[in-house]
């Protein structure tokens, strides 16, 4: 009898807790529909943290979302990854990852949100919408912001020199030449221990083969143009071997964190890179530093075809077998709301613009300012792996060996034609 | 005999030396760069740390929420998991083998010595696994490491069962032991030498494995130790402190291994290996 | 007797049936994908058409030959420090046992660690190894960066780390010969230079052969450390077989990477297997 009372009294207490803590969930609901629901993004290895976490706590403090961060390795590695893990079916809810050609030989129809169509998606500006589609389909919001590339260079330098900002390819090859006379710091910095820093000179060139024959990128899809036939193409091929004598002794064995330190520190004057590596700069070295870095783009050969190559930011992408899609979305949708990305400029300082039209802040680097003055004068193009799925896999092992005198530039450029050839043949492209 | 001793004493004194210089110099630039601070290291000197910063260590282990710990559990268990199955079947497999001559085990002779040379093929590997709906277990993780430890291991244990004296398994076999019986009582603890050396060079090679857990065993849950280099590799941020004091972290539990194994492992070679 | 019933074949069962299905099905399929243009998705069957374009690759042939050079020069060190090192250290020296661990210590720390830290010591300008040498009034070499020699540096690493298993190998080698030849030989006045030349080495030759089987196999399949110190680089400078075939695989072109997989096995077959009938037939003698 006594068992029984205790019994009901048990079932009482756990009714009223039971209705209450629904009572509870219900209230939270409407301020955060997804509490307590926990999502994994795949973010590269060594991505600045302020790039993404102020974020993701924004986003557990909003949403009740929490998001755990899964690090992939760089380049081809990471790449292959992904793959690996999209082939099982065991792929993170979300991935930041590059879009353009890298998007294209991932089958994206098969894993990703398809966000075309969506009142989200006619925000983003023609560059990331062109650069994340594949077959029609969206697959993938901007992670951060777009990135000029082009030649970093140290402004201390410069004045001690007395060296003008270069506007044609002759006088950037004059300039480098006094800084090499003068025998005191590198030229030119290369970080080809970090194999993927050895294309950026050939891709920075782009604006410049875009400028002097429209149809290239086109014509490159389709196969009837290549690099080793195409005169503005093939004179990315000519440029880098032009930089040959410039670089330090040790350009095979530093990375591109010592280039940053070089660079940074004034042991050298100029790095083709990506104004991403701003952000790093100013991590390491602080804003009097960073603010000391100017930017220009790669010259062409005359004032007319000096224009700059602009990275497409990464991409947020949304795995549709995810056991939270709707969850998925929602963060997809929150990530480039104005209230994330005030939160973003004040954590990271960004690149360049965003492909939203979201108002950069005076704060932005010299290096940044130095690139806008393009932008607004409408001279600027994608790099050419976000007009083209067609991307050689080994292009940067080719711009070594042309770097490191093993090639000529003919011979660079047929080489980087077959082996474009490949990843036509992946793609099913006819190009034979 | 005097002369003998003398020259015996020299070549202490060059062997040391030699050894020192060409293997344990590196670890102590490993070691010694583990301590330093990032720009410091990064200038890749031997010279010991200005200040000694130990937090490296601790920053190691805290580093992306704790995914050390994670590693070192997995590790551990997929390496105790992988080597007690590669001496149980491998020990019985390489028995047969070395007793037994007909079309059966030249066949099985001829396809281990075949997984000796051949590369394995990672993606049809993959394949497999998700086949059997087992991808990217600890299962799978297992099966695979022994498989491709099994070629090794059976040509160890082949080797040594050549020199136990066939007139033991007749006496128990007159004895009426039963055949898997007889195995364990009898050959079993007589390979112990080379079981211990199968122990520690599967260990080794299996803790140290980092190209197929990267395949085979994704997930943030089934970090391995060698894994969390990449942590440290990043295409971003090369942090030679960091990396060195995961190395040295890492190295450790097959540095106690190496201890406890290390006067055993010739006399499992001594037959194993040798006859073939 | 019975020997079949003595020695029950159900005892290879458990290995053979996991190295079956974990092994010799992937690898059999592979013959199958290797003849495809593969994505996660599907194939399209394209007959011969990956070997051929795995041939007119330029660095392919390149990255034969590399193979070869990479194979025959960690197998020929290793079979000749790994002999010297074994003979001193069953010399009876006193410091043996203490050397010997030091030789092994390297096998047990990671490949990619391994490789890391010595990318690290032949930095051109800083590593340790320059460093001596312009101690000692040299200029050192660009290790990894130079072309010409990217590749022998990395396989002077792969010795660094390997020579131990051989030695071991050996001096399990060694310490099993008879005591009494050498007895024999001391009381015929033998110096030990014949010694080692009539009776170390025709004895050890069991060993021997293990050695230079297991060290070239290993050295035609390496690929972590290659990995880990140049990345096939400077350009594909010294690419070897295995990471061409990695890179085709990191690509996407998993077509062509497995085709680049069963070239592998085929030129192993074709150089291991003889080379192993070889040694074996010399043992008898």
């Amino acid at each position: 009898m006594k068992r029984k009372k205790m019994m009901g009294m048990l079932l009482t207490a756990a009714m009223v807790t039971g209705s209450m803590a629904s009572a509870f969930t219900c209230m939270a609901a409407d301020e955060k529909p997804y509490d307590g629901v926990n999502l994994s993004i795949m973010i590269e290895n060594g991505t600045d943290e302020s790039s993404y976490q102020p974020i993701l706590d924004l986003i557990k403090e909003k949403m009740g979302i929490t998001v755990e961060v899964e690090f992939k390795p760089a380049g081809s590695e990471g790449t292959n990854l992904i793959k690996t893990r999209l082939l099982s079916g065991n792929m993170t809810d979300l991935m930041i990852y590059n879009v353009g050609s890298l998007l294209s030989a991932l089958n994206p129809q098969d894993y990703f949100i398809d966000m075309a169509g969506t009142d989200l998606a006619a925000t983003f500006d023609d560059s990331f919408t062109q650069a994340a589609s594949f077959e029609g389909g969206l697959y993938a919001v901007p992670a951060g912001s777009a990135s000029g590339g082009g030649v970093m260079y140290n402004m201390d330098i410069y004045e001690k020199y007395g060296l003008e900002v270069p506007k044609t390819w002759d006088e950037f090859i004059a300039n480098l030449d006094v800084i090499k006379e003068a025998g005191e710091v590198t030229p030119l910095i290369g970080t080809f221990a970090d194999a993927w820093t050895a294309q950026v000179p050939f891709l920075a060139d782009n604006y410049q083969v875009m400028h002097n024959d429209p149809a290239f990128a086109e014509g490159f899809t389709s196969g009837e143009k290549k690099f080793a036939t195409s005169e503005a193409a093939f004179r990315s091929w000519e440029k880098l071997e032009a930089t040959q004598p410039y670089y330090n002794e040790d350009y095979m064995a530093t990375t591109y964190d010592m280039g940053c330190d070089m660079l940074a520190n004034g042991e050298g004057a100029h790095y083709i890179m990506t104004c991403g590596i701003l952000q790093n700069i100013y991590t390491l070295y602080g804003e009097d530093v960073v603010n000391r870095i100017g930017v220009f783009p790669v010259p062409g050969d005359t004032e007319e075809e000096t224009g700059l190559t602009v990275w497409t930011s990464g991409g947020l992408y949304g795995n549709k077998n995810s056991e939270n899609v709707d969850a998925v979305k929602a963060v997809m949708e929150f990530w480039t709301s104005d209230e994330a990305l005030d939160v973003l400029v004040e954590n990271s300082r960004p690149s360049g613009p965003f492909h939203n039209g979201y108002k950069l802040p005076d704060t932005v680097f010299k290096g940044v300012k130095d690139q806008m003055v393009y932008f607004e004068a409408g001279k600027t193009a994608p790099a050419l792996e976000f007009l083209t799925p067609v991307k050689g896999a080994n292009c940067d092992a080719i711009c070594t060996e042309l770097v490191t005198g093993q090639t000529t530039a003919e011979e660079a450029a047929k080489a980087y034609d077959e082996d474009c050839l490949k990843m036509a043949v992946q793609l099913g492209l006819d190009w034979k | 005999m005097k002369k003998n001793k003398r020259f015996r004493l020299l070549g202490d004194i060059i062997g040391m030396a030699a050894a020192f210089l060409i293997f344990v110099v590196p670890f102590i630039f490993i070691l010694s760069n583990s301590l330093k601070d990032r720009r410091e290291a990064n200038l890749l000197q031997l010279a010991l740390p200005e200040t000694f910063v130990w937090k490296n260590y601790s920053e190691v282990f805290t580093a992306n929420n704790y995914i050390l710990l994670t590693a070192f559990k997995n590790s551990i268990l997929l390496t105790v998991f992988s080597v007690g199955g590669l001496i149980i079947v491998c020990s019985m497999a390489g028995y047969i083998l070395q007793r037994r001559k007909d079309g059966l085990t030249k066949a099985a002779n001829f396809v281990t010595m075949m997984g000796l040379m051949v590369p394995p093929a990672i993606l049809p590997t993959i394949w497999i696994t998700q086949g059997l709906h087992i991808d990217g277990t600890m299962f799978s993780m297992v099966m695979i490491e022994i498989a491709l430890q099994i070629p090794f291991d059976i040509m160890l244990y082949r080797g040594f069962v050549g020199t136990i004296p066939i007139e033991l398994e007749e006496a128990g076999y007159i004895d009426g032991c039963e055949r898997l019986g007889m195995f364990c009582k009898i050959i079993f603890p007589l390979l112990k030498p080379v079981t211990a050396t199968v122990i520690i060079l599967n260990a080794v090679s299996v803790f140290n494995d980092f190209t197929n857990p990267l395949y085979f065993f994704p997930g943030r849950k089934n970090a391995t130790v060698q894994l969390t280099l990449y942590n440290f590799m990043g295409q971003y941020q090369s942090s030679y402190n960091l990396l060195f004091a995961d190395v040295i972290i890492i190295t450790i539990p097959m540095l106690i291994l190496f201890i406890i194994f290390n006067k055993r492992i010739v006399d499992g070679m001594v037959a194993g290996s040798v006859k073939g | 007797m019975n020997r079949k019933r003595i020695y029950p074949a159900w005892f290879l069962l458990p290995a053979m049936s996991v190295f079956l299905v974990f092994f010799i099905i992937p690898m059999a399929v592979s013959f199958f994908f290797s003849m495809t243009v593969w994505d996660f998705s599907g194939f399209t069957f394209c007959g011969l058409d990956n070997f051929a374009l795995f041939f007119s690759e330029r660095s392919l042939s390149h990255s034969v030959v590399n193979t070869m050079i990479y194979a025959i020069g960690t197998s020929g060190l290793k079979v000749i420090l790994a002999f010297f090192i074994a003979v001193f250290l069953t010399s009876g020296i006193r410091t043996k046992n203490l050397i010997r661990s030091i030789v092994f210590f390297p096998n047990l720390v990671s490949t990619v660690a391994v490789g890391m830290a010595f990318k690290a010591l032949m930095h051109p300008t800083k590593g340790l190894f320059n460093q001596i040498i312009a101690f000692f009034g040299g200029h050192g070499p660009d290790w990894l960066g130079n072309v010409d020699m990217a590749l022998y540096s990395v396989i002077l690493t792969d010795v660094w780390k390997g020579v131990s298993v051989a030695t071991v190998i050996y001096i399990a080698g060694i310490v099993s010969i008879d005591k009494n030849y050498y007895e024999a030989a001391a009381i015929d006045g033998a110096n030990g230079w014949q010694k080692l030349k009539n009776i170390t080495i025709p004895l050890c030759r069991p060993a021997m052969n293990s050695v230079i089987i297991l060290s070239f196999i290993g050295g035609l399949r390496s690929f972590d450390l290659i990995w880990s110190m140049t990345g096939g680089g400077p350009g594909f400078a010294s690419d070897v077989l295995a990471s061409v075939v990695y890179k085709q695989y990191a690509a996407g072109f998993y077509g062509l990477s497995t085709a680049g997989n069963v070239i592998m096995l085929i030129l192993i077959g074709l150089l291991a297997f003889p080379l192993q009938k070889f040694l074996l037939s010399k043992e008898v003698e």
